[in-house]
């Protein structure tokens, strides 16, 4: 169904009340009064505490674990071992073999091994101090290339390739004949960890011996109870899972949600007793997933006139300990890897590999952001080769509607990447930089960065989304998703459009926090659907509310349906606009006339095709695109350098909130200054050694540059309400590269690998005098 | 020992390995102080100690005996402390909401000892602030915003 | 990270009552501003059974001028010295230090006796110090010793005797001289410096009549580069002495590479630095440069 040609015609308005505007957000004020309760301020003093006990290896059998001298020890309640699953001792994402507890072998530092459920954090240290391990060490692994070498230790029973991908379009022997010019480089990301402010947190009361109910952090309630109930060998309503407010994911929690609350719900129901799980900082760090590291073998070839004609590209994408999220980062990066342009000659060829280091998970802009860290060089290789302008190239070579995208999925609706290209290069004043400027030891430099991200989940998965909507006898609204509020306010965004259509005040709708007991499965909050997806659905929910209300009003009103129109809680006659009807007479003759006061909303992603053995296909439902052109400043004596000033520009199909976009803007900015400049992840013998805010620098507030106003392009993908597309990663994409290539517009210097540290920058700057 | 707490004084047996931020959320019920790294390292347990901003994670529970502890809920009528939520609201700056009662704080610090701060005093000011979903930006407009409306030039 | 645990918080109000439980309880630790020690205690847990809590004792905090001398109590606070005009007008380079370190939330509980005796190579209010001749004053029930900073690092420790305490930090005011400090960091934001460099002068005409320069973070202590001082005093101060200054501090110091940062990049960079201290301070003092 089109929904955005279904909601102009059937609101017809010239401006939308809500949808569009800045709107302060419902949350909001609770979180400046310190009311709002995160998962860890529901735990009531002297819950039962849980730790888990991991692996202090990063490959070894298990030989034995003795937990009899704990279980002496004071204020002990149990300890938990894979024997103690009622269910299946399996946890995976994707791929099976990810255990929950880990019982025969461990494969990175940080594996699962017990849970010890004790009285404080006191006992449960002392507890686990006594718990005996007996290890018998394996060779580890721990770079992607000895682990594809023949003879290299199997961290699983299949070999250490997760999977692999492949993509063949047109003839890539031709690409390269045509091609006047030929760049071939290799290309390096490394970890990055998400550092939410919020530490993981679960707590678990059990409802008799049958039930339990969770409240953690996570991004989709339905996935986590569906986990929970696989552990426990229970039906999924017998698992009843509640996100609390959560405080930054970044599609961590994606990966964390089900791990804690399984942790959590086992110990209750084994115990009996409500318990906690919450982890401190450096747990966070050194065992939860983080960005996988993935390094790409680049070539790509461009004619003469400065347009593209083959690219091939290696990528080897470093899992980790488990697959969980491998397949779609590696499809993702695969499905996108000529970046926002059009080529026609394509080899694609993808393999993800185990290493014995904590895993990689899900992380905003998935393996999109180190694919276009890789891709924008390129192109910005290219267009120095040909002595073109690097703005100017992409022009050449930028999809449009009417193109072909890597995977050949032709894109007849919604492409934004030309307005955003020309956007930021206008309000960078482009033309004007040709050169680095000096000034003392000091160079500036400017860089841009073009990008593309497909929403939601890819290669013709099933994709929907559901909600729902109560229209309560005061007038006042419950309305109902699981697509999880972690801080980028898309529940919001949700109500908005909910009260467009059904011409609420914005005060009058409250959300529901996610109750699996109660809400309809909306599919994760990933993938930047919540509001592509989830949002859609709202509207699914409040244009079929909308009909009844309508019906109804105009009954009461004494018109046609076609003359009643409903704004701010009320229904009137458009002709005669004095004459009234407030929400909570229309919401109670509705409950008297039997006219259904709540609605179900479903939207399902339009059907798409996809061929794994070429990799060709309608890989995504819609692409967001974004530009960014980025000014940083050099010190070249000491090789630090600064972002200044970054212009971002975003196709969002239809901006439902621009304070909501902003902050995405901003916030995904900072992530990707960080993961240029700062952030390090110290990984050596599979151990992390930074697991803390000292060492693994992030963004200060003094680290902000200047963000320009966001270039909002709208160019509205047909299917969804409002024409709306995701926001939330995109963001990050184009900043990254931008960034990169002013580095190397001030310096000259590519930089195939990151961080950007001041020592690296300096070293090369040395060098390149030399 | 006695202290005293958002205006009242509050009397509580105070363990030396207890920080005063596990006191705060655990013996008090004040929930609004934020637990992210118990190192000092990202301010999301900012509270004001005799009107000084400190991370309580460092401070342990016996050594704020006699002292003045305020966190965001003894704020909630001050008037300088108003305005900043409504600069907060109207700006957008409040996404997760974790950082954010000790963002407050350490606004109201500023604005209360120096009326019309430079961007780069408020920087300073929110330093010890850590946001991973912001980027600042808002953050900054809002205490901008919020100090010119309290002392318009 | 740990649980704490294990020791009990004492809190004298005297000085002498805090050296009486140090020299009689086992396993006394001081505690000052508690910004290093409490997160040490997280990582690695607390060995220490009797905490003694120095914050009460009055007579450790404060700033004064005494015969010609800044005298101050170990248990300021950063944001004590950063308000100080004393210290702003005669060690600007303690003044730019410590504005550097830390948030303002750590500055209000850090001290800077803390900052020393936590003995971390890398401790920013030492370079700026040694450069202004400090002396610290280690005091035990016994007796009282003045010791030249110079002489109070050691490799992962100090010269503090168990059971003395330091009770105060000095630096003469010397008229028509300054300095200045200089860093790298990983970020804009704070952080630990990765290199961190001090430097004093004095001006006589067109002629550096005295230097002294502090280099931390390129040694297991921080360290004063006398051969290069012996070298520069005197000297005309030009760019040909700044060109000569990089150069021989780059020769001078011998830094290790570290996960934060490579020894050869903390070599060159204590040449910059000291470039740019040196450039800093001899504006400060009237001087001009070509």
């Amino acid at each position: 169904m089109e929904y955005d040609k279904i909601l102009s015609d059937l609101l017809n308005r010239d401006e939308y009340h809500l949808v569009g505007k800045k709107t302060v957000r419902s949350d909001a004020l609770n979180k400046l009064l310190g009311r709002t309760r995160f998962t860890a301020d529901y735990i009531p003093k002297g819950t039962k505490a849980v730790r888990v006990l991991r692996s202090t290896r990063p490959h070894a059998l298990i030989n034995r674990v003795d937990i009899s001298a704990a279980l002496q020890m004071p204020g002990v309640e149990a300890i938990l071992t894979a024997k103690d699953i009622t269910g299946e001792n399996e946890i995976g994402y994707a791929l099976p073999e990810q255990p929950f507890l880990n019982d025969k072998k461990v494969h990175y530092v940080g594996d699962p091994i017990a849970l010890i459920i004790a009285s404080d954090d006191v006992a449960t240290q002392e507890a686990m101090d006594a718990i005996e391990v007996e290890y018998e060490p394996l060779p580890p692994v721990f770079d992607v290339d000895e682990a594809m070498a023949p003879g290299a230790p199997f961290i699983h029973k299949d070999g250490n390739v997760a999977l692999t991908t492949r993509i063949r379009k047109g003839d890539i022997e031709k690409g390269w004949k045509q091609a006047k010019i030929v760049i071939e480089d290799v290309y390096r990301t490394p970890f990055q960890e998400h550092m939410a402010l919020e530490p993981e947190a679960a707590y678990a009361v059990p409802e008799g011996i049958d039930k339990v109910t969770v409240i953690a952090c996570m991004q989709s309630p339905h996935v986590v109870r569906e986990k929970v109930a696989r552990v426990l060998g229970w039906k999924l309503n017998q698992v009843r899972i509640i996100q609390a407010m959560t405080g930054g994911a970044f599609g961590k929690k994606d990966d964390t949600g089900p791990l804690i609350s399984a942790y959590a719900a086992f110990a209750a129901m084994k115990t009996g007793k409500p318990v906690a799980y919450v982890m401190d900082r450096s747990e966070v760090v050194s065992v939860t997933p983080k960005r996988f590291p993935a390094r790409f073998k680049y070539k790509s070839g461009a004619d003469r006139k400065g347009k593209m004609t083959a690219v091939e590209v290696e990528i080897t994408l470093e899992v980790g300990a488990y697959a969980n999220r491998a397949p779609f980062w590696l499809w993702r990066q695969t499905a996108h890897a000529c970046g926002p342009y059009e080529v026609e000659n394509v080899a694609v060829d993808g393999k993800a590999v185990y290493t014995n280091k904590v895993y990689g998970g899900s992380y905003r802009g998935f393996g999109n952001l180190a694919l276009h860290f890789a891709v924008e060089q390129q192109v910005d290789k290219l267009a120095n080769e040909l002595g073109m302008d690097p703005v100017e190239f992409r022009m050449k070579n930028i999809l449009r509607e009417g193109s072909r995208t890597t995977c050949d999925q032709l894109l007849d609706n919604s492409v934004g990447m030309e307005k955003c290209l020309v956007g930021v290069a206008e309000a960078s004043e482009w033309t004007k930089h040709k050169d680095p400027i000096r000034n003392g030891t000091k160079i500036r430099g400017w860089g841009v960065g073009c990008a593309y991200h497909g929403n939601s989940t890819s290669r013709s998965t099933p994709d929907w989304s559901a909600a729902s909507l109560l229209f309560n006898i005061d007038g006042s609204f419950l309305y109902r998703t699981s697509i999880c509020e972690i801080g980028q306010g898309t529940p919001f965004s949700h109500a908005k459009i909910v009260a467009e259509i059904v011409g609420a005040r914005i005060e009058s709708i409250k959300i529901e926090p996610p109750d699996t007991d109660s809400t309809p499965d909306s599919k994760p909050t990933h993938g930047s659907r919540g509001t592509m997806m989830g949002g859609t659905a709202a509207a699914d929910a409040a244009i079929n509310l909308r009909e009844r209300m309508v019906r109804v009003a105009a009954d009461m009103l004494r018109c046609s349906q076609e003359q009643v129109e409903l704004r701010d809680s009320v229904a009137y006659n458009k002709k005669e606009p004095s004459v009234k009807v407030p929400f909570n007479e229309l919401a109670e003759m509705m409950h008297i006339r039997g006219e259904n006061p709540g609605s179900y909303g479903f939207y399902t992603s339009p059907k798409r095709f996809f061929d794994a053995k070429t990799g060709l296909g309608v890989n995504y439902a819609c692409y967001t695109f974004a530009a960014s052109v980025a000014e940083v400043e050099v010190d070249s004596e000491t090789g630090e350098a600064r972002v200044i000033k970054i212009w971002p520009a975003m196709d969002v199909g239809k901006a439902i909130d621009p304070l909501s976009i902003d902050g995405q803007v901003h916030g995904a900015i900072s992530h990707g200054m960080g993961f240029v400049l700062m952030e390090n992840l110290l990984v050596r013998d599979g151990v992390v050694l930074n697991p803390n805010f000292g060492d693994y620098i992030i963004p200060s507030a003094m680290d902000t540059p200047e963000i320009a106003d966001t270039i909002l392009v709208e160019e509205p993908y047909k299917y969804a309400a409002f024409g709306m597309k995701g926001v939330g990663e995109p963001s990050i994409l184009s900043a990254v590269p931008a960034i990169v290539n002013a580095i190397h517009h001030a310096t000259g210097i590519w930089f195939t690998s990151l961080p950007i540290t001041p020592d690296r920058l300096y070293k090369a700057l040395k060098e390149a005098k030399a | 020992m006695i202290f005293e707490l958002n205006g009242k004084n509050v009397g509580v047996e105070a363990k030396p390995t207890v920080t005063l931020l596990d006191l705060l959320r655990g013996e008090l019920g004040v929930t609004s102080v934020k637990k992210g790294c118990e190192q000092g390292e990202c301010g999301a347990c900012t509270v004001l100690l005799d009107g000084d901003p400190v991370t309580s994670c460092l401070i342990l529970a016996p050594q704020v005996e006699g002292r003045r502890v305020l966190t965001i809920e003894g704020l909630v009528d001050n008037p300088l402390v108003r305005e900043l939520r409504e600069a907060f609201l109207r700006n957008g700056a409040v996404q997760c909401g974790y950082c954010t009662p000790g963002m407050l704080l350490s606004g109201y610090a500023l604005l209360r000892d120096n009326k019309r701060p430079s961007e780069e005093e408020v920087k300073t000011a929110i330093e010890g602030n850590i946001c991973r979903c912001t980027g600042y930006v808002a953050i900054i407009e809002s205490i901008l915003d919020a100090a010119e409306r309290i002392a318009p030039d | 990270m740990k649980p704490l645990t294990g020791f009990e918080l004492l809190r004298p109000s005297t000085l002498s009552g805090a050296l009486e439980l140090l020299a009689t309880l086992e396993l006394a630790w001081p505690i000052a501003g508690g910004t290093d020690l409490i997160p040490q205690f997280k990582d690695d847990g607390c060995e220490s059974k009797h905490l003694v809590d120095l914050s009460l004792i009055r007579e450790l905090n404060g700033i004064k001028m005494e015969d010609n001398f800044i005298v101050i109590g170990p248990m300021t606070t950063q944001t004590q010295v950063i308000s100080s005009r004393l210290i702003e007008e005669n060690a600007p380079a303690l003044h730019e230090a410590v504005k550097l370190m830390g948030s303002p939330q750590i500055r209000n509980r850090a001290t800077i006796g803390g900052n020393l005796c936590n003995a971390s190579p890398a401790a920013d209010t030492a370079p700026p110090l040694l450069v202004h001749d400090a002396e610290v004053k280690l005091t035990s029930l016994e007796d009282s010793r003045w010791i030249p900073l110079t002489d109070f690092f050691a490799e992962e420790c100090t010269a503090l005797e168990p059971n003395e305490l330091m009770t105060s930090i000095r630096f003469p005011i010397v008229h028509g001289a300054s300095s200045s400090f200089q860093r790298i960091g990983r970020r804009r934001g704070f952080t630990l410096s990765v290199l961190n460099l001090a430097v004093y002068i004095e001006r006589d005409g067109k002629n550096l009549s005295e230097v002294k320069i502090a280099v931390g973070a390129v040694a297991p202590t921080p360290i004063m580069l006398e051969k290069v001082e012996r070298e520069l005093k005197g000297m005309r101060m030009d760019t040909n002495l700044l060109e000569h200054a990089r150069k021989m501090v780059s020769e001078a110091v011998n830094p290790r590479d570290s996960a934060r940062s490579s020894g050869e990049y903390k070599r060159e960079m204590a040449g910059v630095l000291t470039e740019r201290a040196l450039s800093a301070a001899w504006t400060r003092v009237g001087g001009k440069l070509p």
